[in-house]
Formats: structure tokens, C-alpha cells, sequence
């Protein structure tokens, strides 16, 4: 482990660059009756050397899509275009205050109403907001919306809907943000062949009070939902609505569309689909696109243009959910968003779907002999596989993959995705249409490789990995540091 | 052969080759699964596919239809402040290690970025004087509308299934801030209280928070400093009335406030949270910037979002992974402390590497800049005749003035190429405007500001 900066501190070395010419600051400001701070603060106090130094050997123990492959199943872990991290970083967008005046933020505006545009064309909604931050924040979003519009809907005599059916697959987000607005959550379970069980659909669709069901297709399983439209139907049918999780849409750009297949709200994720860098952890994006009858309930304020070509914001939407964000959202992802559909065009768009598709039933095909597929048949855009007859647990088998410069996939328990308990040793893969078909090759050699190597020398394997700055941290381990 | 289209790399003999390995004789074979009455028949309705060099052309003249604090002088604060940004923190921040990594799940191939999350808790718990720092919350207004939740759930623990706790807000929250703070409570089923503030000096209400804690079951009680109208409040005081009523305090808080005063964490505050984005992060029309979140180590089972903290390797030797997870949406599912997932994992490295780089002195030097700089201006602007302070106790980094046909002030400042500031009727006072300053100001243009201000007025 290395020393954390501050143990390199030497008091006043510190913000050598803090200085003003005209205002020195030896002088206390007037401060009345304020309690002033007297000791000192634990910060580093060092030069910017040192500062440079230390985040650059941090950032030589960390891994992004820049270094290698990312197979993280679920996260979408494409290759981010740098063209577009420039534009993003243009002094017209970067130094933009969101409290100007429209009039000055002409600019901003009119990227987002196209963006908002070409989203709903991808998704097959009518109106998509921009404002949410992130996948999760797009969920509650959407959520509210639907919640609003049958509180609307009861003040009118409609039945009261507070019940929201959640696969027992879905993204550990789902339950959560449907807890969060307020909703009792009902889990549909998986059927035998890794598809919405519809049964179990019908049961939980009876006795009335259903707001809607939420769901991920491709599911987290990897598989299309092929009764998706009798699914629809069945839920429309008790009045409910259908609410999109788009954390799987890179499989289907220009392919098929959420709101061709029923879906009354959807949600994306820009830093998945539209790639979007991670950021080691965000900010993401998560745009929400509804049918028309909803849009009356977005966050305030939306982006409008008026018949002279001026775009205005509109706060004085009398059903909207109120705001979500302080401001307009991550327009400096979006703004990435925006450039990768522009670089892509539609024929680029559908490529890439297809060719996400293509490289993870090329891992899944070319893996069976170690992996077994846990559900017999083509995946969409990631893979899920059995671990049962590995020699030894996906967990340690994921570890070592780390010394053969592959970031593990995702595993149960690790990251957003939940799978239903039978599938408790499952690993998740999602190469991404941007890994090469010599990359591909190199991945299942290496899987290949520790497979060998755990039926030769299981022990070695289990103490991996053996390169790099930490060793294997065991599952499930509990913080040694009570303030966490 | 057609050409390549951008970012795609196979080419369409490696696609055959593929293909071919698998046994198939076409990718469509690989998508039976979607109905043939669903697929999209059409090409999307999207624009065609720009090379680089149009694709930059395109986007520097959307830029260039923006106003900026490059182009113009300006003064907006409200929140957001146009701070210096050190170069160092955008070199470091675009290394595609950290910026194309995902959430550090691997631990052993994490152990960086990892420890620059930890580091960041470590600055935060620093400035806000508390010992559990999540990272990260969005914004600070969702950061806000965070703690509110954590607090209530810990009062709702504590009383068991008795009274039900109510979040109790200041008046002078940002405006933008007490809308998402109301959403969240609108999506909990909980009701919020206005706390109002004391016309005079602009601070909070402390007679009628007396009277609003006494009346009511146990409750979270929010209040932002400097607040609305930039007055700093005094969270010592604030919080020894909740203190006596069992009430816990959360405050919002400017993070570059405690280069001058005693840490929120010390003057009694139980959960800190605030927008991050003074912490070298660009304006960039409002975001992504950063909601940071710091609370007692009590509470920290309802704090939301990732927190990262020290294990044990097999071997014994301490490393970085994500801990506490069991709050989180990944395991607890419905029963979660929040949703949240994807965070400002990038805005909270700079936020690390900024504060690296301020040091204890640091901070405390551009804090003194700062509050000079403001009362520079504050002091030029109240000597232009029907200008004046509108709120009478201490500010920082911005300052409410009233001002004669303000809205028309603030237009005529803008045809002279300045962002004069916040119009005071979006802040709930009419005829004021907020006037922000940074460290960026040099004493030329507050003198250029004071002089087109008392122009604008007359």
C-alpha cells in the first residue's frame, strides 16, 4: 500500500500557487461573532510535484478500457473516443454558468434539444429530459413520472397504484429506486429457460393496485425477452405501465426499440450505450424518454424552441415531478453523448450493436468447453456462463484473469447485477463491439490458460494474483477501519 | 469494400471469420430471438456520420453561440463559482486510467483509484470536521436531499415506531436545491417544514426554530451557509438549539468557508454535505460537478453511496476496496440506503487532487482572497447612491444588494459584456441582485464592474 500524500506533508509547503498581486491575504476578514478556525486542517501540504507524482503512480495502479479489456458484464465497458472528450472540453461548453441568461446559452441548448431528439429516435419514445445524472438517477426519474401521472389519474376517481413489479434478475437499482419513490416492489420470477416467467406474471398482475412492471431487455441474464410483447399487453391490460431499464441497450441500436416494444418510460445510460467515459465510477448520464401522455411530468425545467429558432427554458410546468438536479444535467457528458452519435450515424449505430452482439457470442461459443452457457442458446450483448465444473470458485478463477492484463467479469455480488439464486456461479461478460477479433482470442486463450493452470495447481491460482501492487483481497471482506 | 464507420474495428472479413467459427452464415442469425413484428425495418433518423474535422466544426459553433466567463466579466455565483482550475487537475483527471475505469469492484487491479477515493474521504472529513465521507453524491442538491434521508431514517431508528421524524429545511436553501430536496421527500412520502430567516440579517430564524422543534417530533433540520442570499449562518448557534431538542442538524456548506472558520463538524453539525464544484471543477453549464457528504460515524449505516475503506489481503497486508456494502443497492436491494450506483467518481479524484494541491495554507490564503476581493466590490458598489447591503450579517464569496429596476440593471450590465450577477427575484426578493466574487477577479475589473454598475443603476 502506498503512503497516503499527507504523509508527506511539510506545513506551508502547501498552495504555493494560492497568491494575488493586488489582494494579499495576511489580512482577516470582518467575520462579526463567527466561530474562526484556529487549528490546523489535515491536508496535504506539499509541491506540485509531489502532488503530480502521487496521482500519477495512483493512476498506474488503476485500470480503465485505456489499458486493456474490460469484459465487465453489464457496464458496457466500450472504448471512449478522446475526439470526443476535446469537444466536451471546448471553452464554449466549459465555461458556460448555468444561471446565464437563455439569451447566452444559446449553444447549450440547442445540443441538447438535438440530443433529446436523436435519443427518442434511438429509444422510440416522443420526449426525452436530459437532466438525470446517471443510470439509477434516470430510474427514479422515470419512476416519479409514473407515479405522478396515476396520482393524477386517482384525483380523477382512478384506482390507486402502488405496487411495481421488478424481475427477480433485475439491476439491484430497480428495487432501490422504486423504494425511493415510494412503491412496494413484487418480484416476478425467472422461468426455466432464463425468461420472464409469465405465470408468475399473470399471479403478480392479480388483485389490482399495479403502477407498473420494470424491466431490462436484454436481461441481466444476457437474453433477449422474447414474450415482450405479450408481457406488455398483459401489463397494459390491468392499466399499468411499462418502464424501461436501458442499462442493455447497446445490443439494440437500430435493431429494435424500447418503445416499439411497448415500453411506456425508458431510461439510458450514456456512459454505457453511448460511451461515454466511466470515470471510475461517473458521472455518467441517464437520459429518460417517455410516450407523449407522460411528458407533462418531466423535471423542470425543459428545453424549448419557439417558432423564431430561439430555445427557452420551461420551469412552469404545472404536473412536473419538480427538479431532480440543480441544474441542466451533465452537459459535459452529454455533450460526448451527442459527438459519438454524430460520429456513428445510423448505419455506425447499428454496427455497433451488432458487432456487441457478434463478440460475445463469439467469447460464449468459443468458452463452452470451460464455461458452459447457463442458458443454451445465442446471447445479445453479453454472456452469461456457468462455473459449475471449474476446479476451483469464478471468484478465484476471475482473480487471476487480473495477472493477464484482463479486468475479471462480473461476478454475483460484485457490482449492479443480481442474478436469481441458482445462477449464483455464473459469470457475467460483455466484451463490447470495440475489442477486436484478436482481442477476443486473446481472452479466451487466457481463460483457456487458467483454466489449465487450476486443474494443475489449483493452490497457485487461489493465491492470484500475483502481479501488480495488492494481492488477492478475499470475498466478502469487512473494513479493518471502523471509520470506514 | 465500404469504409469502415467510426470506432468500429472489425473488418468484414473478421466478422465472416467469426462467424464462420461459430457455425453461422450471417450475424442476423444471431438475433432470431427478437421478434421479426418488432425490429426496426428503417434506418434511424439521426445525422449521418461526421468525419473528426466536421464533427469539430459542428461543435465549436454550437460552443460559440455560449456566453462565457471567458467572454464576458462575471459575477453569477448562486452556487456555482467560476474559481481557477490548476492545470495539474486536468492533466491527472484525463489520464485514461482513471477516466476509462469503472467502479474499483477489483480491488487488486484498483488499488489507484482507489486510493484517490480514499484520499478524497480523507480531504472532505477534513473541511467538514466529519469522520464518514461517502464518495459520492451528485450534486449538492441531491447531496442535500441525501442527508435529509439519512438523518430521518436515523431518528426513525431510534424512535421506533413512534412519532415519525420530519425534515424541518431553511427558507434560504438555494432555490434549485429546496425543489430537489422536495422531489425526493415527494418520492419518500415525507413532509418538509419551512424554517423562515430574520429579514434583517438574513440568517436563519433561531426564535422560530426554538418554536418549530418544540412543537414537533424528532426532526432533521437543514440549513445552508452561506446561504441564499450569500450570509454566512451560525451553525454553532444553529445546532446547540437542535442539539437541546434532539433535533439533528445537517448543513449544506461552501467547502472554501472552512479556509476562514472553525469546520462545520466542530461548530456542532451532525451531517455535512455541499456542492463540490468550488473544488476545481469546472462550471461547464452546471455539471457534472460533485455532491459531497460527510456525517458522524453513528449514522454511517444510512449513509448512501460508496464509501472506501482499508481490508486485509490473504496475506494480512491492509489494501483499498469498497466497504459497508451492505447499505447498498447491490445487496439491500429495496431496503437500501439509496439507489445510487454510477456517481461523480472522476469530479471527486479532482476534488482530491485540488485539495492536494491547496494544502492547509493554501485554503486559508484563497479564502482571505476571496472574502477581500468580495468586499472590495461590496464596498465600491454601496457607495453608488440607492445601492445597499440587503441583509446585514457577515458574507463570504457573495453579497445580496438592493438596487433600483435591478432586472433592468442586470440587462444593461450584459449589453456592456457582464454577468452582473443573480436577478434577487429567482431567489425570492425582488428588486436585489447576488453579486459573486472570485479569486479570479482582478482589481481592474471590480473597478470596471463597480463603474458600469453605478451606470447601469442611474
Amino acid at each position: 500500500m502506498k503512503p497516503t500524500l499527507i504523509e508527506s506533508s511539510r506545513p506551508g509547503a502547501g498552495g504555493a500557487w494560492v497568491r494575488d498581486g493586488e489582494f494579499p491575504a495576511d489580512a482577516e476578514p470582518d467575520l462579526g461573532d463567527l466561530p474562526r478556525r484556529v487549528t490546523s486542517l489535515a491536508l496535504p501540504e506539499v509541491a506540485e510535484v509531489e502532488v503530480v507524482r502521487h496521482f500519477t503512480q495512483l493512476s498506474s495502479r488503476s485500470h480503465g478500457v485505456d489499458n486493456g479489456a474490460y469484459p465487465l458484464g453489464s457496464c458496457t465497458m466500450k472504448y471512449n473516443p478522446k475526439r470526443h472528450d476535446a469537444n466536451a472540453n471546448l471553452p464554449g461548453f466549459r465555461h458556460v454558468h448555468p444561471l446565464q441568461p437563455e439569451s447566452t446559452i444559446q449553444g447549450v441548448l440547442a445540443l441538447l434539444h438535438a440530443l433529446a431528439r436523436h435519443i427518442a429516435e434511438l429509444t422510440g419514445v416522443d420526449e426525452v429530459c436530459l437532466q438525470p445524472a446517471a443510470g439509477a438517477h434516470g430510474e427514479l426519474t422515470g419512476l416519479l413520472i409514473i407515479k405522478k401521472h396515476f396520482e393524477k389519474l386517482a384525483a380523477k376517481g382512478g384506482e390507486k397504484r402502488d405496487i411495481l413489479l421488478i424481475a427477480d434478475s433485475a439491476h439491484g437499482t430497480n428495487p432501490s429506486s422504486a423504494s425511493m419513490a415510494g412503491f412496494t416492489c413484487r418480484i416476478v420470477a425467472t422461468d426455466a429457460s432464463g425468461l420472464m416467467d409469465l405465470d408468475a406474471l399473470a399471479r403478480a398482475l392479480e388483485g389490482g393496485g399495479i403502477a407498473g412492471l420494470m424491466l431490462t431487455n436484454p436481461s441481466t441474464l444476457g437474453l433477449f425477452e422474447s414474450n415482450i410483447a405479450r408481457i406488455a399487453a398483459m401489463v397494459h391490460a390491468k392499466g399499468g405501465l411499462l418502464y424501461y431499464d436501458g442499462a442493455n441497450l447497446n445490443a439494440l441500436m437500430g435493431l429494435v426499440r424500447p418503445g416499439d416494444m411497448g415500453f411506456d418510460v425508458v431510461h439510458i445510460n450514456t456512459h454505457k450505450t453511448l460511451s461515454t467515459p466511466h470515470g471510475g465510477g461517473g458521472p455518467g448520464a441517464g437520459p429518460v424518454g417517455v410516450k407523449r401522455f407522460l411528458a407533462e411530468h418531466f423535471p423542470k425545467p425543459v428545453v424549448r424552441l419557439d417558432a423564431q429558432g430561439h430555445f427557452s427554458l420551461d420551469d412552469g410546468m404545472r404536473d412536473s415531478i419538480g427538479r431532480m438536479k440543480s441544474h441542466l444535467g451533465h452537459i459535459g457528458v452529454l455533450i460526448r453523448a451527442y459527438c459519438y452519435i454524430l460520429s456513428m450515424g445510423p448505419d455506425g449505430l447499428r454496427e455497433a450493436s451488432q458487432d456487441a452482439v457478434l463478440n460475445a457470442n463469439y467469447l460464449q461459443h468459443h468458452l463452452r468447453g470451460i464455461l458452459p452457457p447457463a442458458f443454451d442458446k445465442h446471447c445479445m450483448h453479453e454472456c452469461l456462463l456457468s462455473g459449475r465444473s471449474l476446479p476451483i470458485t469464478p471468484y478465484s478463477f476471475a482473480k487471476r484473469l487480473i495477472d493477464l492484463g484482463i479486468h475479471p467479469p462480473t461476478l454475483v455480488g460484485a457490482g449492479c447485477v443480481y442474478f436469481p439464486k441458482h445462477l449464483h456461479n455464473s459469470m457475467l461478460i460483455e466484451p463490447t463491439e470495440t475489442e477486436s477479433k484478436a482481442s477476443l482470442d486473446a481472452i479466451i486463450a487466457a481463460f483457456n490458460e487458467v483454466n489449465r493452470e487450476a486443474c494443475a495447481d489449483s493452490e497457485f491460482v487461489n493465491a492470484a494474483p500475483h502481479t501488480g501492487s495488492t494481492r488477492k483481497v478475499p470475498e466478502g471482506s469487512k473494513a479493518l477501519d471502523p471509520r470506514g | 469494400m465500404a469504409d469502415l464507420a467510426n470506432y468500429i474495428v472489425h473488418l468484414p472479413s473478421d466478422r465472416d471469420a467469426m462467424l464462420t467459427s461459430m457455425g453461422l452464415g450471417s450475424i442476423d442469425d444471431l438475433f432470431t430471438a427478437i421478434p421479426k413484428d418488432l425490429r426496426f425495418s428503417r434506418a434511424l433518423d439521426v445525422p449521418a456520420a461526421m468525419s473528426e474535422w466536421a464533427l469539430d466544426a459542428h461543435l465549436r459553433a454550437l460552443a460559440d453561440r455560449n456566453a462565457t466567463t471567458r467572454t464576458h466579466l462575471s459575477f453569477l455565483g448562486g452556487g456555482m463559482y467560476d474559481h481557477h482550475v490548476p492545470a495539474v487537475v486536468d492533466a491527472i483527471a484525463s489520464r485514461g486510467e482513471f477516466l476509462t475505469a469503472y467502479t474499483p469492484y477489483q480491488p487488486e487491479m484498483s488499488q489507484g483509484l482507489l486510493q484517490a477515493l480514499a484520499e478524497y474521504q480523507q480531504a472532505i472529513g477534513a473541511i467538514t470536521g466529519l469522520p464518514v465521507v461517502n464518495s459520492s453524491s451528485y450534486d449538492g442538491a441531491t447531496a442535500l436531499a441525501d442527508a435529509a434521508w439519512v438523518g430521518r431514517q436515523a431518528l426513525a431508528m431510534k424512535a421506533g415506531s413512534g412519532a415519525t421524524p420530519v425534515v424541518i429545511a431553511a427558507a434560504t436553501l438555494w432555490p434549485q436545491h429546496r425543489e430537489v430536496l422536495g422531489t425526493y421527500m415527494y418520492g419518500r412520502g415525507v413532509d418538509l417544514a419551512d424554517l423562515p430567516c430574520e429579514a434583517e440579517s438574513g440568517r436563519v430564524d433561531l426564535a422560530a426554530l426554538e418554536r418549530l422543534l418544540a412543537a414537533s417530533s424528532p426532526a432533521v433540520v437543514l440549513v445552508q451557509s452561506p446561504n441564499r442570499f450569500g450570509v454566512i449562518e451560525h451553525v454553532a448557534k444553529i445546532s446547540e438549539v437542535c442539539r437541546r431538542h434532539g433535533a439533528i442538524t445537517a448543513v449544506s456548506w461552501n467547502p472554501l468557508l472552512s479556509g476562514l472558520l472553525q469546520v462545520p463538524g466542530e461548530q456542532g453539525a451532525d451531517i455535512v454535505c455541499g456542492e463540490g464544484q468550488p473544488l476545481g471543477i469546472p462550471l461547464c453549464a452546471g455539471g457534472p460537478t460533485l455532491g459531497f457528504l460527510a456525517c458522524r460515524k453513528d449514522l454511517r449505516r444510512h449513509m448512501p453511496g460508496r464509501l472506501v475503506g482499508k481490508v486485509a489481503d490473504i496475506y494480512g497486508n491492509p489494501a483499498y476496496a469498497l466497504v459497508h456494502e451492505d447499505r447498498e443497492q447491490h445487496v439491500a436491494r429495496e431496503k437500501a440506503t439509496s439507489n445510487i450506483c454510477s456517481n461523480q467518481a472522476l469530479c471527486s479524484v479532482r476534488a482530491a487532487i485540488y485539495l492536494s494541491l491547496l494544502g492547509d495554507t493554501g485554503l486559508r490564503r484563497l479564502a482571505r482572497i476571496i472574502a477581500a476581493k468580495t468586499q472590495f466590490l461590496a464596498d465600491a458598489l454601496t457607495r453608488i447612491p440607492g445601492v445597499r447591503r440587503a441583509c446585514g450579517a457577515p458574507v463570504f464569496n457573495e453579497f445580496l444588494v438592493t438596487v433600483p429596476r435591478s432586472t433592468e440593471t442586470l440587462a444593461r450590465l450584459l449589453d456592456g459584456g457582464i454577468l452582473g450577477g443573480l436577478d434577487g427575484a429567482t431567489l425570492g426578493r425582488p428588486g436585489t441582485i447576488l453579486v459573486a466574487v472570485t479569486e479570479t477577479k482582478t482589481r481592474a475589473e471590480l473597478e470596471r464592474m463597480a463603474a458600469a454598475f453605478a451606470k447601469a443603476v442611474a
